[in-house]
This record gives C-alpha cells, sequence and structure tokens, in this order.
C-alpha cells in the first residue's frame, strides 16, 4: 500500500484545523486505517493533548523533524501520516515540502498527498488558495468548510468565490457542520479523542461519566463527517483497490 | 420475563388537544397504583405537571442544551420508576429529531425500558400523517393514539378516525361537564388524592361524575397493562 500523507492546514488562524484533525484521526481509526500524526504546533501542540499515543510535535520548518516526517513515511506501520499545520505556516510547509523533495515523489507515485485546506469565513482565505495554488498539482486538494464553531461564510461573493476557485484543481468541498457548544467544550475539557467521548471513556480507558445527550451530538456530528469524507471519496483514495492482474 | 420499566412519551403535534390532562392522568393513576413514577414538562411556560406534581417533575427546556440533558440524560438512569414526558407542542419535532439523532431509542431498549409514544390526535389527517412518520421511523416503538373528547372532538367519526392509524391501541378521554373541568383544573386539586380519599364536602353529584370519569380513564390504563403482561406471559392456560 502507498504511504499517505494529509496536511490539515490553513494560513488563517481559529479556523479548525485541530478539530479537523481529530475528526479525521477518529475517521482513519474507525476504518481500521492505521495512522500517525504530527502536530507542529511546537513547543506544545494541541492534536497530541487529545491523540497523545500517535501524534508528536514536530516543527515542520526544521530539517531534523522533516526527516523524522519523510524519511520514515515507508518504514512505519502507519498507512496514512497526518500533519497538523500551524496557523499561518501552510504555504510555507508546502514549500519545505516542495524543496526537500515530497512534491517531487508524490509526482511519480512513490505517496499519496491530500492536503485538507481548512477555511475562514473572510475572503482573505480566498487569497490563501491562489497563493498555495501552485503546491498543490499534485495534491488531491479538498476545501473544508468548517462550521464548528458556527461560522457563516456568507461574506463570500459567489463571483468572487468562483473566480479564486478556478485557480486551483480541487477534489472537492467539505463540510465539517455545527458541534453543539456544550458538547465541544465537554470534550476539550476531557481532552480524549471525540470518538472515545462517544464511547463513554477518559483518556487513561477507564469509562467516564459523559452526558448521553452530550455523546449523542458528538457521536451524530462524527456521523456527519464521516459520511463527508465518504462522499469525497477518502477511503478509496488512501486505500486504492488492488489491480487485478 | 423482566418486565420494561415504561417511559410514556406523551405528545402532539397539536395544541390544546389534551396532551398535558393524559399526562397528568397517566401520572395520578401511578399514584393511586402506588407505583413510582417521575414525570418532566419540556413546556416551560405553562408547567401543568410541575403544578400538580411539584415533587416528582423536572422541567426540561429542550431548546436549551441544559434542558435537553435534564430530559434525556434523567429518562436513560437506570430506576424502576415509570416516566411520563409532556412534550410541549412547541418541543415536538425537535424531540423526535434529537431522540433519532442522539439514539435514544437504541439506548432506552438497551437499557431496558419501554418508550411508548401516547399520540394525541385532533382528529384531522395531518395528525395522521404525523403518526405514521413515527411509525415509519421506529417501527417497533409502542404507541397509543389518545382521543381527549372534552379537548378536541372527534364526533361520530371518532371510529373511523381511530381506524385509519397504524396502532390499533387507543385511548379515549370522555368530555367533562364545564363544571367538573372547572373543578379539576383548581391547581389545587390533586386527581389521585379525589380517587383515595373521596372528599366530603364535594357534592354528590360532582363526586359521582368525577369518579365515572376518571373510573373509565384509568380503567383503560389498567387494560393496557393486563395486555401487555399477558402478552409478556411465558406459560398460558389453554
Amino acid at each position: 500500500m502507498k504511504p499517505a500523507v494529509i496536511l490539515v492546514g490553513a494560513d488563517k488562524g481559529g479556523v479548525g484545523k485541530t478539530t479537523v484533525s481529530r475528526a479525521l484521526l477518529d475517521y482513519l481509526a474507525a476504518n481500521d486505517i492505521p495512522a500517525r500524526a504530527f502536530d507542529t504546533e511546537a513547543p506544545r501542540g494541541t492534536l497530541q493533548r487529545f491523540h497523545p499515543a500517535v501524534t508528536k510535535i514536530v516543527d515542520v520548518t526544521q530539517t531534523a523533524d522533516q526527516m523524522r516526517i519523510f524519511d520514515t513515511l515507508s518504514d512505519t506501520n502507519a498507512a496514512v501520516t497526518v500533519i497538523d499545520v500551524r496557523a499561518g505556516q501552510l504555504s510555507n510547509t508546502l514549500r519545505a515540502l516542495r524543496d526537500v523533495g515530497f512534491l517531487d515523489a508524490v509526482n511519480e507515485g512513490e505517496f499519496t498527498f491530500v492536503l485538507f485546506h481548512v477555511l475562514g469565513p473572510s475572503v482573505s482565505s480566498l487569497g490563501e488558495i491562489a497563493e498555495i495554488a501552485p503546491f498543490v498539482t499534485e495534491a488531491h486538494y479538498f476545501l473544508v468548510k468548517n462550521f464548528i464553531n458556527d461560522t457563516t461564510f456568507f461574506e463570500w461573493d459567489p463571483k468572487t468565490y468562483s473566480s479564486y476557485f478556478s485557480k486551483v484543481k480541487s477534489s472537492g468541498d467539505i463540510t465539517v457542520p455545527k458541534l453543539d457548544e456544550m458538547a465541544c467544550e465537554k470534550v476539550e475539557v476531557a481532552g480524549v479523542p471525540f470518538a472515545a467521548f462517544v464511547a463513554g471513556k477518559s483518556g487513561k480507558g477507564d469509562s467516564a461519566q459523559n452526558s448521553f445527550v452530550l455523546r449523542g451530538y458528538v457521536r451524530t456530528w462524527l456521523r456527519n463527517i464521516s459520511s463527508e469524507l465518504d462522499r469525497v471519496g477518502l477511503r478509496s483514495l488512501l486505500l486504492p483497490k488492488p489491480r487485478r492482474r | 420475563m423482566m418486565r420494561r420499566h415504561p417511559v410514556y412519551l406523551v405528545c402532539s403535534p397539536y395544541p390544546r388537544v389534551g396532551t398535558s390532562t393524559t399526562a397528568r392522568l397517566l401520572a395520578d393513576f401511578h399514584i393511586v397504583e402506588k407505583r413510582p413514577f417521575c414525570t418532566f414538562d419540556t413546556d416551560p411556560h405553562e408547567r401543568m405537571l410541575s403544578t400538580y406534581f411539584p415533587a416528582e417533575t423536572v422541567v426540561a427546556d429542550l431548546s436549551v442544551t441544559r434542558g435537553q440533558i435534564a430530559l434525556f440524560d434523567r429518562l436513560l438512569v437506570p430506576s424502576p420508576e415509570a416516566r411520563i414526558v409532556d412534550i410541549w407542542t412547541r418541543s415536538y419535532r425537535h424531540f423526535f429529531a434529537q431522540a433519532g439523532d442522539i439514539g435514544f431509542f437504541e439506548e432506552a431498549e438497551r437499557l431496558q425500558l419501554e418508550p411508548i409514544v401516547l399520540f394525541v390526535t385532533n382528529g384531522s389527517f395531518d395528525s395522521v400523517d404525523a403518526a405514521d412518520e413515527i411509525v415509519r421511523t421506529w417501527p417497533s416503538l409502542p404507541m397509543i393514539v389518545v382521543s381527549d373528547e372534552g379537548a378536541a372532538p372527534l364526533g361520530e367519526a371518532v371510529h373511523d378516525h381511530l381506524a385509519s392509524f397504524h396502532t390499533d391501541r387507543n385511548f379515549q378521554i370522555p368530555a367533562l361537564d364545564p363544571i367538573l373541568r372547572r373543578q379539576i383544573e383548581n391547581p389545587q386539586f390533586s386527581l389521585s388524592r379525589f380517587m383515595l380519599y373521596p372528599p366530603n364536602d364535594m357534592s354528590l353529584v360532582v363526586r359521582a361524575d368525577l369518579r365515572t370519569w376518571l373510573r373509565s380513564v384509568f380503567a383503560q390504563f389498567h387494560s393496557y397493562d393486563l395486555r401487555n403482561a399477558l402478552e409478556g406471559t411465558r406459560y398460558l392456560l389453554k
């Protein structure tokens, strides 16, 4: 199986990149796809707080850390490597990927490369698309609209929107629905993966007394995200069917 | 066979059809039968159940997450008491949508609870459609169609109307004389206390009529219980 890298990023902060990464790790686990993650929010990482067993904190602009990620892609047991890119570092990270030859390797079919570009509500998010377009010709590029914080995307004029989107070959849009605020807050406080919260487990695997209603909200939310990821064909991208001889 | 604990969901998509009266009668029936119960008011503005059963009632405003937790989490607490939920008309759609989203009915089944819908009709075809929607969504969910002849009279068409529902179980609450209705609407008046300890200072006629009315309703609740008990019996004499 070809190793895959999923980059989750945005140049703007506060758009919910880490939430998307967390949901993605839950989706991969639910589909029995072994995954590891790198949190580039050095020195402290939010993603690592929720998924400590599979997450390492790195600085993706440093050579040593680049080696930790990319030199191990073929050796690791994980089929998928998720990289949660720190706010404002998406363009720089993509540049670094190009410079270390990762994008060329993707072009040669060595790796699968998926980019989740988490958009904010303002037009400045559209500007990011133009900026990263040159780097993503070989990527499966997904635009993620994250409504988890009740974001509205009304600021986007349809004409402006389509003019930006014509600059990049997108594999599709993914919508992350809103999650009930109290449910969101309780998962934050619990510091566990969404799936563990739904299962009523603590970080140590003990049973936790989470509200059934809040677990239900998170379960439905995760199910909806999972449907979205299935809809855009993520599973088949990561686990392509073997060719018949 | 282990008896499952009932969760009565008294509901209607229409206002003023007798939903709260049905919930109240059910709660009083439990008091008369000395069965433990708790009640839930989902109308934060007109709290009928908390007026008559203040100690047993939880008020849960379903428009906010805290209210949803107060209702659904409490309903799922393992305990032998029956649970009676008066679902406010404005919460009707939200209640069933949320119950579906959070997997309430599946969890209730796992916990040996038995949700039972008491659907209060107003005689319209729309109410048949609304009840059908619940039956289609949760085919194994027991449903009883309730007609309150005082609040929403069905008239001569009662049998035809009730026959159009996809359930053969129904309760009919007879119309009550306006004098008696005023009597029972007094916030201080308890139907169960009246049944258990009939007041001496009440008119004989009023007392007799009220007893007849209550007996006819309670007999239907009894009959439903007996039918369920018989259906759950493993061995029957032939």
